[in-house]
């Protein structure tokens, strides 16, 4: 594949005598959007937290832009630009949605313990950075809801708000985990639809774990399947879904 | 020297542990609580049988009888009036916790208030009382004396496991309370009457841990109001061995803990002339150790964080 | 008039030293989510430094080479009018000064260190290893002759002393006292409307997801436990200078859970709460010790169990029906937000 943003060399993650990952190798290219299926227990989560350094492989190698990221740190991970959402979105309560979003860029002066009580060193970049981040919710209808708490938030716009505030950095790989998990058909298409723009119009790679298949298919261009650890079939979407192996391991996992 | 009245207290400090401390871990494994209150289950269980052995009711398997009732009647109050309630508002562990260590708080101050009207009542001017109480007659064998108290200790120890074993591994409501350890609200959803279930639980958790305070008197044959708090390390370390999860290694917990405060405290004495007042930092040494190289992650929580990077990333 | 002055130089050390100890305890818990049941470890190691430092340093000032803890030590101190502490006054505040500056960097570093073993297990783990460690720091001072063991250090004073008038020594010295709280509390509320106090509310939500959002959780927790830690340690200076002595019976477990009913009260995430917390605290117990000296023994409850029985039920009662307590957290309070009406107005 022309130019991979991120490869995955062979990666095995065992617990105890359970292979969760036995050694899976796709890549994922730059500016795609590639769909990561499988039945329950397949290892899909598991593989973003290889990647996301949740959890160092047992076997194996994570590359990303030429790097290679597997053993960092979740944090390190997200520094080199790749930003991952969760299944259960994970956005803080008890910061507001413009907070949720000046959250993420960072090393911001002011998260220095030093400069932090002192204002006159952070203030300008925490202009620039409120400016910006209004500007991020304005343009994806947000813009009712700057200081709204989270919980105010419908299902659909906490997804939304979990994807986009990456744009406050410059990220150039997003893992969604079932990001229309939870939302009507049609906001799952919507949201879908979403991404594609983002794709289009930032250039920026996604890669989408995903259950609802019927939506998934219709918007991604590549597709990867995982079976108890190992990667079962991949291809383009309506290639994928007339696999026999696919569709039994479907109906009988 | 490591002799054999080291051993024989390394056992009866251990099965006193081990009755203390299984408890603990049980229903912070069901309730995720840390529960600070278990500190004052050991000090109701050894006034019971200190007071009852003043008032001339001298048999020990009564006391057991009567602190088994009385720390499960506490348990399920403290659950009632207040860990429920916290929990149906959905507060935080964190927060359940830390209204334990408030009951905690109140209830020792309470006692030591009670017992400061009670002692005047029976004309004792000291708030210690030596306990005074018959189980087994010590035995003689072979030229070693074991003392009954150790006898009744081994008895009550094994009562207690196999009655846990048998109550958790065989029973309806041991498999509902291990359901509700398992996920709490998957359990109820299914239909496990968590609330009845939740307080047979702390009924059983507070009933041992007095039970297990009346081991501890035997032990140490003199009971103060500040007989629970000297503990308070030693159980958590012990829990914390046991990961807060696995009852097995929490047994195994509480002879480690008592084989270093007995055996390694007089090795490193008759070796190092190490004072025999450093027996609390050997224990705060286990924990140490344990919570760096085993960290009870999976109970717990945490952060999947590594300070060592196993490798540099390379072009 | 007298009797309130009386009672204020009394009072205003102790609610310093409580309303910093509350201020930084809310720094871990109410901001950061770091359940500390060890803050008396660090209070005592505050406390034991500056008075082992000033009585070593001032004997030596009058060429007494005597045990820290002994009469003779005490005597060659405080002796009035020919005493060290009144002979060598400039000596006197200037260790005072120092060893503000020592307890704050020891004890911070000690609790920077302490953070290593338990950051990556669940808070509650972090309690109790601090908790023990607390225990272990005043059973060893127990045990330890040099410094006194059970007796512990006597024979000091407020550092203003050899002024010879005990109100305006004393005076000045309540003034110092509310001085360092206001400066550690304006340092707190700077510190905290901050994009780093909107880090350590997003870490007191979800380590994990902060670690995802690429924020150093684990060097943020110790930095917040170097801080907090520190902060204790200058309470420690100011019990030690205000009472002239220190015990290690004095820092047991009870104490911490003393502070922590001062911030629940207060509420968590609020500095002016958790000052409130500890005036209040400080203030129902002189009452009590008013009241108890007025009526004698014929108190039902005496009132040292009295007292720790209210900390107990506050701690238990606020959590249940007023959890957010007496003032609620408040939103951290940065430019974003001139910046954001700005930016939203531009379009009307």
């Amino acid at each position: 594949m022309a130019d991979p943003i991120l490869e995955v060399k062979d990666v095995a993650k065992y617990f105890g005598g359970v292979k969760a990952l036995d050694g899976v190798t796709l890549s994922v290219p730059r500016g795609g959007m590639i769909g990561l299926i499988g039945p329950n227990g397949s290892g899909k989560t598991t593989l973003f937290n290889v990647i996301t350094g949740f959890y160092v492989p047992t076997r194996g190698e994570v590359w990303f832009e030429g790097e290679r990221i597997d053993g960092l740190n979740p944090n390190e991970v997200y520094l080199k630009g790749i930003v991952r959402t969760f299944q259960i979105p994970r956005l803080f309560p008890s910061l507001t949605v413009l907070e949720n979003v000046l959250l993420t860029p960072p090393n911001q002066i002011g998260e220095r313990p030093l400069y932090a009580p002192i204002r006159s060193k952070w203030e300008k970049q925490e202009r620039e950075l409120a400016r910006k981040a209004v500007r991020l919710l304005k343009r994806f209808g947000l813009g009712d809801y700057i200081h709204a708490s989270v919980s105010e938030l419908s299902a659909a716009h906490i997804k939304l708000l979990e994807t986009i505030r990456g744009l406050m950095t410059d990220a150039k790989l997003y893992l969604l985990d079932e990001p229309a998990a939870g939302v009507a058909y049609d906001m799952a298409k919507e949201m879908f639809s979403f991404v594609r723009r983002l794709r289009d119009e930032e250039g920026l790679t996604f890669f989408i774990i995903e259950h609802r298949l019927e939506v998934l298919m219709e918007f991604v261009d590549y597709v990867y399947v995982l079976h108890n650890g190992k990667l079962l079939a991949e291809g383009k979407p309506d290639e994928v879904v007339q696999n026999k192996a696919v569709i039994e391991a479907y109906l009988g996992g | 020297m490591v002799g054999v009245s080291e051993i024989l207290n390394t056992v009866q400090m251990g099965l006193a542990y081990m009755v203390i401390a299984l408890p603990l871990t049980l229903s912070y494994r069901v309730t995720q609580v840390i529960n600070f209150v278990h500190i004052i289950f050991i000090t109701l269980g050894a006034y019971t049988v200190a007071l009852l052995g003043l008032v001339g009711l001298t048999n020990v398997w009564i006391a057991m009888g009567a602190a088994f009732l009385l720390g499960g009647a506490l348990a399920v109050l403290d659950n009632v009036a207040v860990f429920e309630p916290l929990w149906r508002r959905g507060s935080d562990v964190l927060i359940i916790m830390v209204a334990s260590l408030g009951l905690w708080i109140f209830y020792k101050y309470l006692i030591y208030a009670v017992l400061d009207k009670l002692f005047i009542v029976l004309r004792t001017n000291t708030l210690s009382v030596l306990v005074h109480t018959e189980g087994f007659p010590s035995v003689s064998l072979g030229g070693i004396t074991i003392d009954g108290y150790l006898i009744d200790t081994v008895v009550a120890s094994v009562i207690v496991s196999l009655a846990l074993y048998l109550i958790l591994m065989r029973t309806r409501i041991g498999k509902a309370i291990r359901a509700i350890a398992d996920n709490q609200v998957l359990a109820e959803i299914s239909g496990i009457p968590r609330g009845r279930v939740l307080n047979f639980m702390w009924f059983l958790s507070g009933g041992i841990a007095a039970v297990g305070g009346v081991l501890w008197a035997l032990f140490q044959t003199t009971v103060t109001p500040e007989i629970g708090d000297q503990i308070i390390l030693q159980v958590f370390s012990i829990a914390v061995i046991g990961g807060l999860y696995s009852l097995t290694k929490t047994a195994i917990g509480a002879f480690i803990v008592s084989g270093t405060e007995n055996i390694v405290i007089a090795v490193l004495h008759d070796a190092f002339g190490l004072p025999l007042s450093f027996r609390p930092f050997l224990v705060f040494l286990v924990l140490l150790v344990v919570i760096l190289i085993w960290p009870p992650l999976g109970a717990g929580g945490g952060l999947p964080y590594r300070f060592r990077v196993r490798h540099r990333s390379r072009r | 008039m007298e009797s309130i002055i009386g009672f204020l130089i009394s009072w205003l050390p102790i609610f310093a030293i409580y309303g910093i100890l509350s201020i930084s305890l809310n720094l871990e818990i109410g901001y950061t989510g770091m359940a500390n049941f060890g803050k008396v470890a660090f209070y005592a190691i505050g406390a034991y430094l500056s008075a082992a430092l000033t009585i070593s340093v001032m004997l030596s000032l009058v060429g007494k080479n005597v045990p820290l803890y002994s009469i003779e030590a005490v005597q060659a101190l405080s002796t009035e009018g020919t005493g060290a502490l009144y002979t060598h006054p400039a000596a006197l505040v200037g260790l005072f000064v120092l060893s503000l500056v020592l307890a704050f960097l020891v004890a911070g570093a000690v609790g920077y260190l302490i953070t290593y073993p338990t950051l990556r297990v669940g808070p509650a783990f972090l309690g109790i290893t601090v908790l023990a460690f607390g225990e272990m720091f005043r059973v060893f001072m127990r045990n330890y002759e040099p410094l006194g063991s059970t007796k512990g250090l006597f024979g000091l004073n407020n550092p203003f002393v050899w002024l010879g008038n005990s109100l305006l020594s004393q005076g000045l010295f309540a003034l110092v006292a509310l001085g360092l709280l206001l400066a550690v509390y304006v340092y707190a509320e700077r510190f905290v409307n901050s994009p780093l106090g909107r880090t350590l509310r997003a870490i007191k939500d979800d380590e994990v997801a902060a670690l995802c959002l690429g924020k150093h959780v684990p060097r943020v927790k110790a930095t917040v436990f170097f801080i907090a830690s520190g902060m204790a340690g200058v309470a420690g200076v100011l019990w030690t200078f205000y009472q002239g002595s220190v015990q290690p019976d004095t820092f047991v477990p009870i104490l911490t859970f003393y502070v922590w009913a001062m911030v629940i009260l207060g509420g968590m995430g609020n500095n002016l709460g958790a000052l409130l917390g500890a005036a209040v605290f400080t203030l129902v117990d002189r009452a009590l010790t008013f009241a108890a000296g007025m009526m004698g023994p014929s108190l039902i409850i005496p009132p040292n169990y009295l007292r720790w029985m209210i900390v107990g039920l506050v701690i238990v009662l606020v959590l249940m029906f007023r959890p957010e307590g007496i003032k609620p957290a408040r939103p951290i309070k940065t430019p974003a937000w001139e910046a954001v009406k700005e930016e939203v107005g531009k379009d009307g």
